[in-house]
């Protein structure tokens, strides 16, 4: 869950395989093959999960089958393989996977060992969850209050640090929103998608979301490092994506708060092209 | 060797949450450690009044508080209670708070575990008073109150002195579950100091060297506190 977690466990499995890296050609590896191997989440909603039937569903697959469309002239030439936050970067080093589309925030440090593609979404941090009456709208407001939150999050040292939040700090969700609605806290620091996804519950109505996310990350797929033409066309397969407005598409089609970052993607995208 | 990393001990941040971590464990453990004397003291006197009902009544104390993990107590105490309904209105928002903080949970539970196992440790040391001595001083003419104040009590306490070293240690090192109900003491400042850290292996060996001296401190004060008061015979006297 944690972003800064995931980055740096990824980080330490590429410091030791990130000199394997760099195949030849992907490109012509996987049109040889006739697959793409993506690596992808399975547990995070919307972005990559599974759905009742257990297949895998989700922003982020949409995009991989639509790349594998692009590549292989079939959404279906896709091997979709799951991967968690620690180990993505090293499958794709190793070359288990040919691209990671799984909820990868665009970091410098990721930038060292890994290609990034074009970003295709800007992921909110932390958004502020409290009760509707509730006044409060920046997150200076917050100074000196009890802040339900998630001992771990990689965004606490931050909260405690610029804005002086006390965060009363659960060891897992389910104890966090208890404590918020016994009133333990004003409100509920969290990641802004989780707490979006929960407004949507029964039992949620009296509450919304008080203060907006201070900061964005734009998340991105990821390649071997030096791959050029693999590189070149998936960021081609995405611009056109983004052009036909296929990702506002999928938005909507996953529940998602509509983004102003993908439809001005999709507007570049477009007068980019003509 | 294995490219240990302290620097993050610099950052005024950790700093701050991990003094205040060592701190509030102390906190803790001092109020929940007198708590349990105290609630130990009352069980063991209360048992030996030989009285049925009361009897009955300690035995269940102790049986439901020394028989269920410290752990549950503090989420009973955090969480169900506040579902049970123990709230208070809030003047000011008029929202229903919670009647028990997370401190006084943990608190609360620290102390009644500790008070158990305390009230156990008391009445191992009455009960361990030679009958002989007891019988030699009835015959000597001491009355109930005398003869539990001259001899029973005196002897008992030099016995149960190492057992109660035992509730004590145990009770300090429990403390650190209370980060699961949110207290910010030192295994929760830790936790928050690897997560963002990765430094999950210097963060451990920091706060084990601080319990390690802590508890050491506090098992090294008991040990003096026996010797202090050694019989010829009974304790650390011999």
């Amino acid at each position: 869950m944690s972003l800064r977690n995931a980055l740096l466990a990824s980080l330490s499995g590429v410091l030791l395989l990130g000199t394997l890296g760099a195949h030849a050609d992907t490109l012509e590896d996987i049109k040889a093959r006739g697959v793409l191997t993506v690596g992808i989440k399975n547990d995070y909603q919307p972005y990559g999960y599974l759905n009742d039937q257990g297949q895998n569903v989700g922003f982020e697959i949409e995009l991989a089958r639509y790349i594998a469309a692009e590549l292989l002239g079939s959404p279906d030439k896709i091997e979709l393989v799951p991967v968690v936050a620690a180990n993505r970067i090293e499958f794709l080093n190793t070359g288990r996977i040919d691209l990671v589309m799984a909820t990868l925030g665009v970091t410098p440090e990721r930038e060292k060992v890994i290609d990034f593609t074009v970003p295709y979404v800007s992921a909110a941090g932390a958004s502020i969850l409290a009760r509707k009456e509730a006044k409060f709208t920046q997150w200076e407001q917050l100074r000196g209050q009890n802040v339900c939150g998630i001992q771990g999050s990689f965004f606490n040292k931050t909260v405690t640090e610029q804005y002086g939040i006390r965060l009363v700090n659960f060891t897992a969700l389910p104890e966090a929103y208890r404590g918020l609605k016994d009133n333990r806290c004003v409100a509920m620091a969290f990641d802004d998608m989780s707490l979006r996804k929960k407004l949507e519950e029964p039992g949620w109505e009296d509450y919304k979301i008080a203060v907006e996310p201070y900061e964005y990350l734009p998340m991105a797929g990821g390649v071997r490092k030096g791959d050029e033409a693999f590189l070149e066309a998936v960021n081609a397969a995405i611009v056109k994506a983004e052009g036909e407005n296929k990702l506002i598409e999928w938005e909507r089609d996953y529940d998602m708060p509509a983004s102003e970052y993908i439809a001005q993607r999709a507007e570049a995208a477009r007068s980019a092209s003509e | 060797m294995f490219g240990l990393d302290f620097t993050w001990l610099l950052d005024p941040t950790y700093q701050g949450w991990l003094v205040e971590g060592v701190w509030i464990t102390l906190q803790l453990a001092a109020v929940s450690s007198l708590a349990a004397l105290v609630i130990g003291l009352f069980g063991a006197l209360g048992l030996t009044l030989r009285l049925w009902w009361l009897d009955a009544l300690i035995e269940l104390f102790v049986e439901v508080f020394r028989n269920t993990p410290p752990l549950l107590q503090m989420l009973f105490f955090y969480f169900t209670l506040t579902q049970l309904g123990f709230t208070i209105e809030d003047p000011v928002t008029g929202l229903q708070q919670p009647l028990f903080n997370a401190f006084f949970s943990a608190s609360v539970s620290l102390s009644l575990f500790g008070g158990a196992l305390c009230v156990e440790a008391f009445r191992s040391g009455l009960d361990a008073v030679p009958k002989a001595t007891l019988e030699a001083a009835r015959s000597l003419g001491y009355g109930r109150w005398a003869l539990f104040r001259r001899v029973q009590a005196p002897i008992a306490t030099r016995i149960c002195l190492p057992g109660l070293t035992n509730v004590l240690t145990n009770l300090f090192k429990t403390t650190s579950q209370a980060s699961v109900i949110t207290v910010p003491e030192l295994m929760y400042a830790a936790g928050q100091v690897y997560n963002d850290t990765f430094r999950t292996l210097e963060a451990m060996l920091l706060v084990l060297v601080i319990y390690v001296a802590l508890v050491s401190l506090l098992s090294w004060a008991l040990l003096r506190l026996e010797r202090l008061f050694a019989y010829p015979g009974y304790g650390q006297g011999v």
